[in-house]
């Protein structure tokens, strides 16, 4: 089957917007990972539950609370738009952010839980043979870590594909800059004639997803035996 | 050359760490029960746990004081340590697990170079090879041979044999000899008296959290004998000998033990080379002459030096040109009037000689 343009614009829009989120929460997620598993401080348990509310909120909810902090009238959009001239006001920029916030708690799950599982014994045999604190992390602690923050990325990823509620609250669904794959079957499925449309997207969602979590599968076998862990 | 000198204070789950000692001899061991604050002391040593109070100094240089305010963290410390389990990295080679350490110093504070340890240790062969794929003693050989390519100031073993079997401890035993003898420094911390008596005579007595004496072995133990540690002790004759022959058809072998000769079970090593055997200081018996007409062959010779009493028993030290420590019962000492200075024979039967590495 050969793809239209509309179907072609959705389906990489989906593929960039998933992947600048996930690009973008890979780092925060690692740096927030290792500090919740490894660090007690005052208040850690409202951090936790912030990250996580994406997770349990209706997805209009954040997608509102980011139109009213990022959208162009927000206090955030406002003054990025004036000292930046950056705009994430319905566009792709925006859709990225709002697939990243609901995706992020997805990601940090596995990570953090690898950065637990990693024995601080193997830290002290590293800080013992001369590596300072950051060499130990980049040396022995995050690439033991390495198949958490796989699983974490592609769990991210994925979502990010599906990512609806939060993305149309907040940036609209506009044909070429915000109608990711999942909003494109939505807009099909509310056209007359639309049903045809919306199951030629269902299938291009189907392949897509399928592809992700098999490309994860060959990944973290090869990670797996690269670190000796089988 | 070795100056540690430490003076600590810790609270360690429930019961307080108090540990003051000064180490001068390059290689010693730390004995105490579990539990004891054994691996306490070594992570403060290393700077891996820092103490609620105190100081500590190596070779002059002060890795802590809370007066000071200074605290030195374990990577600006060049102090190694070997870990019970090894604790290689499982998505490192073999190899680059030996360099780790090596690969982090300036190409003077290098003291091996990677070819000679390979060979000190024989991993040669495992060099390709992951962690997951060795045996137990063979990952033990690594840890050690990355520790020392680290070059540290002072090495710190943390019962390094206790997660290897019987057969596999005999065959690292004389590993650690030879690290031993490569002149690093060493603090060797075990629950089994028979391996640090087999790598040093100088001993820190740790209980409870204290430690309770220090010295060589002896004094150590003459020092803490009200304590319940001395008391359990299973004290060993530890002693370097010369094969002079091995008689295949009788099923012994003779061998110099310093000016004496002494008949052992059939050696693995051949004539004219050494050995380390080991015999338990309770199957050593006294005896004011020498017996005739009795099936124990060895009868050396010798003249007490100290008598130490325990609870149960007592310790006799015996110069018989190497120094022998008998234990016996408190009673015999009384019966048989042993004093210092007094002559007496050693007696003991071939087959209570065991080597310990062999």
């Amino acid at each position: 089957m050969t793809l239209t343009p509309e179907e072609i614009s959705a389906l990489y829009l989906s593929a960039k917007v998933s992947a600048w989120a996930t690009m973008l929460s890979c780092p925060l997620a690692i740096a927030m990972g290792w500090v919740l598993a490894r660090k007690q401080f005052f208040g850690k348990p409202l951090v936790d539950a912030l990250f996580h509310l994406p997770l349990v909120l209706p997805p209009p909810v954040p997608g509102y609370l980011l139109l009213m902090s990022f959208g162009n009238q927000g206090g955030i959009g406002r003054w990025l738009n004036e000292h930046w001239g950056f705009s994430l006001a319905f566009n792709w920029k925006g859709a990225t952010l709002a697939a990243a916030v609901m995706s992020f708690p997805l990601m940090l799950g596995p990570v953090r839980l690898s950065f637990k599982l990693i024995g601080s014994q193997l830290e002290d045999a590293a800080r013992t043979l001369g590596a300072n604190p950051w060499s130990v992390f980049f040396t022995v602690t995050l690439p033991l870590a390495l198949p958490g923050i796989l699983s974490g990325t592609l769990l991210a990823f994925s979502r990010s594909l599906g990512e609806f509620g939060a993305t149309i609250t907040f940036v609209g669904n506009i044909e070429g800059e915000t109608r990711t794959l999942p909003l494109a079957i939505y807009t099909a499925k509310n056209l007359p004639d639309g049903e045809d449309m919306a199951l030629r997207l269902i299938i291009l969602s189907l392949v897509l997803a399928f592809g992700a979590l098999l490309a994860n599968d060959w990944l973290a076998r090869h990670v797996e035996r690269r670190l000796g862990m089988k | 050359m070795l100056d540690l000198n430490i003076d600590i204070r810790l609270q360690r789950g429930s019961f307080p760490v108090e540990m003051a000692v000064r180490i001068t001899e390059p290689v010693s061991g730390v004995f105490g029960h579990s539990g004891s604050g054994k691996t306490t002391l070594l992570h403060c040593i290393a700077g891996l746990v820092k103490p609620d109070s105190g100081h500590m100094k190596l070779n002059g240089e002060i890795f802590f004081d809370v007066a000071k305010k200074q605290f030195t963290p374990p990577h600006k410390r060049h102090i190694g340590l070997v870990f019970q389990d090894a604790q290689l990295f499982p998505h490192l080679s073999v190899l680059n697990n030996l360099l780790y350490g090596y690969r982090r110093l300036k190409p003077t504070q290098r003291r091996f170079e990677l070819g000679p340890v390979v060979e000190l240790l024989e991993i040669g062969p495992l060099l390709e090879r992951r962690p997951g794929q060795l045996s137990g003693g063979e990952k033990q050989r690594v840890a050690l041979g990355r520790a020392l390519l680290y070059s540290p100031q002072l090495l710190l073993l943390d019962e390094p044999l206790a997660a290897l079997d019987g057969r596999l401890k005999r065959q690292i035993l004389p590993f650690l000899r030879r690290v031993r003898d490569v002149g690093i420094p060493m603090l060797y911390v075990s629950h089994a008296l028979d391996e640090i008596l087999y790598l040093t005579q100088t001993v820190t007595l740790v209980d409870h959290g204290q430690i309770v004496g220090h010295g060589s072995c002896l004094d150590a133990l003459a020092k803490a004998d009200s304590t319940e540690l001395a008391d359990g002790l299973d004290l060993r004759n530890v002693w370097e000998v010369t094969i002079l022959e091995n008689n295949r058809q009788h099923g012994f072998s003779v061998a110099a033990l310093g000016k004496q000769r002494i008949i052992l079970p059939p050696a693995l090593a051949s004539e004219g080379k050494t050995a380390i055997v080991s015999v338990r200081a309770a199957q050593i018996a006294l005896s004011r002459q020498r017996i005739e007409g009795i099936t124990i062959q060895n009868q050396l010779p010798g003249r007490i030096l100290r008598i130490i009493s325990r609870r149960h028993g007592a310790l006799v030290e015996i110069d018989a040109g190497v120094v022998v420590v008998a234990e016996v019962n408190g009673k015999t000492v009384g019966d048989l009037n042993l004093r210092e200075g007094d002559g007496v024979y050693c007696l003991i039967k071939a087959q209570s000689v065991e080597y310990p590495d062999g």
